[in-house]
């Protein structure tokens, strides 16, 4: 088990990326918060030492995502969710907003390749391997997300 | 369009209350898993359970809910688990100890006990010689005690100057608190009841086929002279004046003195 002086230096450096894919996913702020507590202690208890930052950074990325899968999944979470909850977004720019609200309109496997590609600078094989699939299967993912993208958001959506 | 993605994204950041939450989060965790008296609780959990499954258990085999008294001169009783298993074997005189201690039948089912106490030697020869031999299934459900009794004349339809009966476990009681096996107990009321000088300590001593003979010459019957002949003997039937207890002695369907009875020549007799 890791020290929580440990666990509390990764809260502070690992703490936006987490909130950035729980926006990805989820819709409020509740499953948020378990998230996070579930990300954390996941921490805590995770014994196995890590190779680099890179590679702790990518461990807490997995984490989240399978957090938020998981979640998602849980027959506890199909409750209702209230309108105000939805529109819950902590961008405050408009323009920002309509960019998240783009990444949040994709489906659902295609919002992981989305961030990790265009935000956090993952290549379709590191994806590959952060998220469990065959790289092919992120190429595409990535060129059908690009599509929906740019109908969202018209104009010209990198590669 | 990489910028837009990147600007977005930047403007988001982890509320305060989040990151404190995760903390306090961990930090209860820590705490849980810290706590030296966890694994001090769980092990006491642990340990009561195991011991609640072992003495339970070992209560539920070791508790005999039926008993099979055999009586010849040797008198021994034999506690039935609710398992069918031998849970107990108890002498109730100096000849029924020692076949006690030389007989090993703990832990067999009650027909395996009884077959190997009636075809151990000391019960071979006494039934060579003529003795009767008394089992009674002793128990408060009947249907469980008639199902054991059915068991145990199967076992004992090839054995000579057999009878078997059912009793309910009061009148056991009674006849414990004489120092008497209840197959000897209730010849000795029999007997008891035709001389009423005899005592509990003198039927201690007295094989079932002495009793028998006794009460029969007692009550003008014949089966001393059979017996001394080498014929297997008819069982008298029970006096009147005799308190005869609830379940009756019969084993058999149609047995007019109510005894349950596997002798060669009473077969015959039929």
């Amino acid at each position: 088990m890791r020290s929580e002086e440990e666990v509390n230096r990764a809260v502070e450096q690992y703490a936006d990326t987490v909130r950035r894919i729980c926006l990805v996913h989820l819709k409020n702020y509740a499953d948020t918060e378990d998230i996070f507590q579930t990300v954390f202690v996941k921490y805590l208890l995770h014994n196995a030492p890590f190779a680099s930052s890179e590679h702790e950074r990518a461990w807490i990325i997995r984490v989240t995502i399978n957090a938020c899968r998981d979640l998602l999944r849980s027959v506890f979470r199909r409750r209702t969710v209230s309108l105000e909850e939805v529109a819950e977004l902590p961008a405050p720019a408009q323009e920002h907003r309509e960019v998240l609200r783009a990444v949040q309109g994709l489906p659902t496997a295609y919002r992981d390749v989305v961030y990790l590609h265009y935000y956090e600078g993952y290549t379709a094989p590191e994806i590959a391997g952060i998220l469990g699939k065959n790289v092919n299967t992120i190429y595409t993912r990535l060129t059908r997300a690009r599509g929906l993208l740019r109908e969202a958001l018209g104009g010209e959506v990198d590669g | 369009m990489d910028e837009r993605f990147r600007a977005a994204f930047d403007s988001v950041h982890a509320e305060p209350e989040l990151k404190a939450a995760a903390r306090a989060a961990v930090a209860r965790r820590a705490r849980r898993r810290q706590s030296p008296a966890r694994p001090l609780r769980l092990a006491l959990a642990t340990a009561a359970c195991a011991a609640v499954v072992v003495l339970g258990g070992g209560w539920l085999y070791l508790t005999p809910t039926a008993h099979i008294s055999i009586d010849v001169n040797p008198s021994l009783e034999l506690g039935v688990n609710r398992f069918d298993r031998v849970a107990s074997v108890e002498g109730w005189n100096d000849d029924g100890t020692a076949l006690a201690q030389t007989v090993d039948v703990k832990n067999l089912t009650y027909t395996d006990a009884v077959e190997t106490i009636l075809q151990s030697e000391p019960i071979t020869a006494l039934v060579a010689q003529d003795a009767v031999v008394e089992i009674g299934v002793i128990g408060d459900d009947d249907t469980r005690c008639a199902r054991i009794l059915a068991g145990v004349e199967s076992c004992t339809e090839s054995h000579r100057n057999t009878h078997c009966y059912q009793a309910a476990t009061g009148e056991v009681e009674a006849a414990h608190d004489c120092g008497l096996s209840y197959g000897k107990y209730r010849a000795y009321l029999e007997l008891a009841a035709l001389d009423p000088t005899v005592t509990p300590e003198e039927v201690q001593g007295m094989t079932m086929r002495e009793i028998r003979d006794r009460i029969a010459a007692l009550s003008g019957g014949t089966a001393t002279a059979e017996s001394a002949a080498g014929a297997p003997a008819e069982t008298p039937a029970p006096t009147p004046s005799v308190p005869y207890y609830g379940y009756g002695y019969g084993c058999e369907d149609g047995e007019e003195n109510g005894y349950g009875h596997h002798g060669a020549g009473h077969h015959g007799d039929d």
